[in-house]
């Protein structure tokens, strides 16, 4: 295709691209836009979020060369999006995750959720929800699964790495061990949604009793709007500000890398039905991992529809089963776990929703997909 | 030239970088005798002229030297005075050798005599027999004879003859300097258009990036009942046929069909000049204007250029190449084919050759595809590029054309604002071969 002669290139027209438009542009963009959560979250979480950011982005990028290698593919670590998927890992984790246990996940992420699959463009599933999931249904979920207080690094100090939990401690308490051995004891706290599933405590209609740990809320036992806002919450380490998050989100809207569809979609959906049920609203919205998910992880361009059309239908029906989750589910949060399903769904719906060609008649609305064509009378070439 | 101002327009498209201002200020100048001329045989679409001279004949400025019986062709005329030298294949514009009448010009040559015919007593049938006889094709590109494209089919009127006054093609300006120049012939080859098919009423599109065309074309309308000149858009591809239709009347041709089908004819702002000069003059077409420009050019400019030219020719005239050339494109960059070397000769549908420096090459290697759906967002045809790919890949033919292969005019956008290099355009070029070929079985 490409023949160069006398210097000259001979490639098909197009002749020109867009500037500045290429993987490697959009996964910085990405990380740029994630950093407004990262400092929040070494503000209220330490500096362990740092160490949690750097054994997540080390281990993916030693997997993805490791496996590329295996499965003699070109390298790819230059496009940053081993980086991306690290991050949004790291940002999915309590900030106490031990590091081994980081670095665990951060593998199953990188070197199965993704390369894999196929590498960048063939994975079915966003790779850091992979990779989140697949803790949380292993024996590890005990380490990914314990929430504690924010600012908790004034009890532990600033600097001092989490190397494991040890045991349970006090009634609301949790012992952990830093990474010189030392015992640190630290205050767990109920994450929002958790507080609303446990019942222990309405917000905004009864003023119940302060809830079991939660120190970090304003007055009265109520998570204020500004606490569950600005990220004074117990939480993941990148879910807890939505102010971060959104600016995060408005920059790569502005960027065009990320299609307003698509957050506008799960989360005005989410807003809609728990208006609809009256299962407060703003709480909802304002809790869990919702604007992480909708911002970052369900705009993955890999395991998103493609088309305009599916990307409604793909976002409208994450809103719908987050809320699901939410509302019967055993678990308080959801939004990781509706993302998996809406990925597999993304391949239906890519397929099967038509998108009406330009003066075609008619709304069609599912594509009548041809058979698959017979082999080839010439000689059929053989599988290795 | 607000930019908040909202023009007609069409759904999709980019914005590439327009780069007009290398050339857009630069009048048209008559481009260098060449020392030989390689005229195709075929420059449109359809049935390949058979040639009418030999080696050795004579030939004089703008006597016919191929043509065909078939409907769906167009002469060929000699652009000088000369002796034919050879009927020989040559590397033409795409990778494909084409038959050339090869002819050596006269070191005298004289200039066409005008005749000054009354163009208001022709008849629909004689406007449509001057276009054939006079060789004229769609000279945006496509090059398909227009005498066809003046026969629409009985049973659909054409009630609008569009003038496709957009040049959305980043950095060519020789429509732009044609209405400047010449925008009083424009009109009156808008109103034989409009009488060969009888319609109502003729619209000029222009996008809003020529203000002072639009302000010419304007001014010379003036006091011609059924003339329109409406403002675009900058957005590319503005000019392409059912995006400038949509743009300009609403209408949407179905996939698969002619503009016929609603009512519209579109034709290039040189054609209707050339419709002028031919039914007015009697002149056929030898000759056309085209800009040469791009940042490995040293003079950009536009030239009136006789059809045969071979480029280095027209790169000398503009002061050659600035630095060593990283790629020559004939046509413009969106849409047109990079030559390996700078042989070939410019034809009827050569709108412009642009250079382009090895600095400013954007060349990234092709990566999987990120499925990101930015091909889908420009496509102003509404369809898949990224699973036609896909199915090429797989060779599922059926599939690339339920995709829509078949309905893409190539115009470019899906490859340009691709993140991973994807060569759409190729791999639709393949799928249209393969369907076509699985078609005839």
């Amino acid at each position: 295709m490409m023949i160069v002669a006398e210097k000259m290139l001979v490639t098909v027209s197009p002749h020109l691209h867009k500037k500045d438009e290429t993987i490697e542009r959009a996964m910085k963009d990405v990380l740029i836009a994630l950093t407004p959560a990262a400092v929040w979250a070494l503000v209220v979480f330490g500096f362990n979020v740092v160490y949690i950011l750097a054994v997540s982005c080390i281990t993916a990028a030693l997997s993805e060369v490791i496996m590329r290698k295996l499965l003699k593919r070109k390298a790819t670590l230059r496009d940053y999006s081993a980086m991306v998927t690290a991050v949004l890992f790291a940002f999915l984790l309590p900030p106490t995750t031990p590091l081994w246990v980081v670095a665990i996940g951060a593998f199953l992420a990188v070197g199965i959720g993704k390369e894999l699959f196929g590498g960048l463009g063939k994975n079915p599933f966003n790779p850091a929800i992979f990779g989140r999931l697949l803790l949380w249904f292993s024996p590890l979920a005990v380490y990914t699964t314990k929430f504690v207080e924010p600012f908790f690094w004034k009890t532990s100090g600033f600097f001092t790495p989490i190397a494991t939990s040890i045991n349970e401690g006090a009634v609301g308490r949790v012992v952990y061990k830093t990474m010189a051995g030392n015992p640190v004891d630290i205050a767990t706290a109920a994450t929002p949604l958790s507080l609303l599933k446990s019942g222990k405590w309405l917000p905004d209609m009864v003023a119940g009793p302060t809830p079991v740990g939660a120190t970090w809320v304003t007055s009265g036992g109520k998570p204020s709007f500004w606490s569950l806002f600005l990220g004074a919450k117990s939480g993941c380490i990148g879910e807890v500000c939505i102010l971060a998050l959104i600016i995060g989100g408005a920059y790569l809207l502005w960027r065009g890398t990320i299609d307003w569809r698509i957050p506008a979609g799960i989360i005005g959906t989410l807003f809609l039905l728990t208006l609809v049920t009256w299962y407060h609203p703003v709480y909802n919205l304002f809790s869990g991992g919702l604007f992480l998910g909708a911002f970052f992880m369900a705009t993955d361009w890999v395991t998103s529809p493609v088309s305009k059309r599916g990307k409604w239908i793909f976002a409208v029906g994450i809103g719908a089963t987050v809320f699901i989750l939410r509302f019967w589910s055993l678990r308080p949060e959801g939004v990781a776990l509706a993302i998996f399903f809406w990925n597999i769904g993304t391949l239906v719906i890519d397929r099967y929703i038509a998108v009406p060609r330009f003066g075609e008649v008619g709304n069609k609305v599912f594509n009548q997909l041809p058979a698959l064509p017979e082999p080839a009378p010439e000689p059929a070439k053989k599988r290795a | 030239m607000s930019g908040k101002a909202t023009y007609k327009t069409f759904k999709g498209g980019i914005h590439p970088p327009y780069n007009k201002e290398l050339a857009s200020g630069k009048a048209i100048q008559a481009a260098p005798l060449p020392r030989e001329v390689f005229i195709p045989l075929q420059q449109h679409i359809g049935a390949p002229n058979e040639p009418l001279v030999g080696p050795g004949d004579r030939v004089e400025l703008g006597q016919k030297i191929g043509s065909n019986e078939a409907f769906v062709s167009a002469p060929v005329h000699s652009p000088v005075a000369g002796t034919v030298k050879e009927i020989a294949d040559v590397a033409g514009f795409t990778e494909a050798k084409v038959k050339c009448v090869v002819i050596t010009p006269d070191a005298e040559q004289p200039g066409f005599a005008k005749q000054n015919r009354d163009v208001t007593a022709l008849s629909d049938e004689d406007i449509r027999s001057i276009a054939r006889e006079a060789g004229l094709v769609g000279m945006g590109g496509a090059a398909f004879p227009t005498h066809v494209k003046l026969t629409p089919p009985k049973d659909k009127p054409v009630d609008t003859v569009i003038i496709n006054a957009c040049e959305c093609e980043p950095f060519l300006t020789c429509d732009h300097r044609v209405m400047l120049e010449r925008p009083h012939d424009l009109v009156q080859g808008l109103k034989l258009l409009v009488r060969a098919v009888n319609a109502k009423k003729g619209v000029i599109g222009i996008e809003a990036n020529k203000m002072d065309a639009v302000d010419a074309v304007r001014d010379a309308a003036k006091g011609e009942g059924g003339i329109e000149v409406e403002i675009l858009e900058v957005k590319y591809p503005e000019g392409a046929e059912k995006m400038l239709i949509y743009a300009l009347t609403g209408r949407k041709v179905p996939p698969g069909k002619l503009p016929s089908e609603v009512g519209c004819l579109v034709q290039n702002v040189g054609t209707a000049v050339a419709l002028f000069e031919a039914a007015a003059w009697g002149k056929p077409l030898y000759e056309r204007v085209l800009t040469v420009t791009g940042p490995g050019i040293k003079e950009p400019g536009n030239l009136l250029a006789r059809i045969g030219t071979p480029i280095s020719v027209l790169i000398e005239a503009c002061g050659g190449f600035v630095g060593s050339p990283g790629k020559v494109i004939m046509g413009g960059p969106m849409t047109g084919w990079a030559q390996p070397d700078t042989k070939a000769p410019i034809v009827k549908g050569t709108s412009g050759i642009v250079v382009l420096t090895p600095e400013t090459v954007d060349v990234g290697t092709e990566e999987e595809c990120v499925r990101c759906g930015k091909c889908v967002d420009v496509c102003p045809m509404f369809l898949m590029p990224n699973f036609i790919v896909q199915s090429v890949k797989k060779g599922q033919w059926d599939r690339a054309e339920m995709w829509g292969a078949l309905d893409c005019f190539e115009c470019g956008c899906c490859s340009f604002t691709c993140p991973a290099y994807i060569p759409h355009v190729d791999y639709v070029r393949r799928a249209k071969t393969e369907i076509a070929a699985l078609k005839r079985r």
